[in-house]
């Protein structure tokens, strides 16, 4: 018992070591995970945070199974948006002439559409609750629809952050779509989440270690975040 | 603006709360709504301000159906109004800038009914934090800012000081005199609808009793 309490202190120590050493190899992979998921996190709320206020206030046929779908989508497995994006993305695909798989560019398109329904469904209900409030006061003050769609979103300014910063630990923290279409290419497509899992697979606690750290500081700090903004509302 | 209703008919399940055959809101005049809970008052407002279009029969604003353009010459206060969540002057200044006013008489206009209602001391303050009182006062003031053609009240006044009072009556007579704008208020203030209508409707039951 004492040795292996000793062995994940020593891997601890180690990965202090890396990360205060500024590990070339560790930090490459920490800008290229928060580089993709910040990516797909911008793409995903530019487009669908609009659409689901849109969507949320507005009334039309089928609506309630509509809203059915998009839920059920938001808890979508990140291998299944892997493998649809892996299908699409490979050479024999449809779009396999981009010659997009394994690159940064295949795993933001893959974490955009996971994190899609998420943004989507979020804002939707978000939307749906208290958007057509905002809305009615919109209309009494003379306000266009895209006056309204505006208004509703700095409204809701403080609650959308909260969605963004949730879809972006969605896909910060997925392992499985990354995995599939980046393929864990070291210097390329390797981030923190499938190092992780490889170095776990080699033995290599340290450097799994640094980097389940810099997770949990990533993590704290969007959580500070989200706590210092909903405390300012 | 006239509002001219005909064989209007409203159900909340299978229950008809209003039910008016004819009924003409006059140009340029402040007419008061006034009766009993539940008699369809601010069912109508919403109606005429086009928050609520499940109903049966005809309104014509000046002749015309409701459209966008009409939707921008009215405006309604509620007894509980919802105020943005951002200073009270961008609040009073919202209908302007939605109008695309230039900025340098939006300034003015703002300035000046801040003035009017004597509230320059909530410029800064955030709407969505003002007591009962002070949103219903910033709320009236955004309202009257670009001045309708239609102005629609429901209990404006209602569980405010006495001052406050006087100053939005005063407020709501000025703008009617000034600008000839059509007024209809929903109030349970008889006194109140006195001073300020030149007509007063009675609604029991969803029916006219005037």
């Amino acid at each position: 018992m004492v040795i292996s309490i000793d062995y994940i202190a020593q891997g601890f120590k180690e990965a202090i070591n890396l990360l205060i050493s500024f590990d070339k190899e560790i930090y490459e992979i920490i800008f290229l995970s928060l580089f993709v998921s910040t990516s797909a996190t911008i793409i995903a709320s530019l487009i669908f945070i609009p659409m689901g206020i849109h969507l949320g206030i507005k009334d039309f046929k089928g609506k309630k199974a509509f809203s059915r779908i998009l839920y059920t989508f938001m808890s979508i497995p990140s291998v299944v948006v892997g493998l649809l994006v892996a299908i699409l993305l490979s050479r024999r695909g449809p779009l396999g002439h981009f010659d997009l798989m394994y690159t940064p560019k295949a795993m933001i398109i893959a974490q955009t559409l996971l994190v899609t329904p998420l943004i989507l469904g979020l804002t939707y209900s978000l939307g749906k609750n208290r958007g057509k409030e905002i809305q009615k006061i919109g209309i009494t003050l003379g306000a266009g629809k895209f006056d309204i769609i505006i208004l509703i979103i700095r409204e809701l300014k403080i609650d959308l952050i909260v969605n963004v910063v949730t879809a972006f630990s969605r896909a910060i923290s997925e392992v499985g779509a990354v995995m599939i279409v980046g393929g864990n290419i070291k210097n390329r497509t390797r981030v923190i989440t499938t190092a992780i899992s490889m170095m776990n697979s080699m033995g290599e606690y340290p450097m799994a270690i640094a980097l389940g750290l810099v997770l949990l500081i990533i993590s704290f700090g969007i959580n500070s975040l989200i706590y210092t903004y909903s405390g300012e509302d | 603006m006239k509002v001219s209703i005909s064989t209007l008919k409203k159900y909340y399940s299978d229950k008809q709360v209003l039910d008016i055959d004819n009924l003409c809101i006059e140009k340029g005049k402040i007419t008061g709504l006034i009766g009993p809970n539940g008699s369809g008052k601010t069912t109508l407002l919403r109606i005429i301000s086009g928050l609520d279009s499940d109903f049966t029969g005809t309104i014509k604003y000046d002749g015309s159906l409701l459209d966008e353009g009409i939707y921008k010459k009215m405006t309604l206060v509620t007894q509980k109004p919802y105020l943005f969540k951002r200073k009270v002057y961008e609040n009073i200044e919202y209908p302007l800038k939605v109008r695309k006013v230039n900025k340098a008489v939006r300034k003015k206009k703002v300035e000046e009914i801040m003035y009017r209602f004597e509230i320059q001391d909530l410029r800064n303050k955030k709407g969505h934090l003002l007591s009962g009182g002070e949103s219903q006062k910033v709320s009236l003031a955004r309202a009257l800012i670009f001045e309708p053609e239609l102005l629609l009240l429901d209990e404006p006044t209602s569980n405010i000081d006495p001052v406050s009072i006087k100053i939005m009556e005063r407020e709501i007579l000025n703008f009617n005199r000034e600008t000839k704008g059509t007024v209809l208020i929903v109030t349970h203030n008889i006194e109140q609808a006195k001073r300020l209508c030149h007509r007063i409707i009675r609604l029991d039951c969803g029916r006219v009793v005037e």
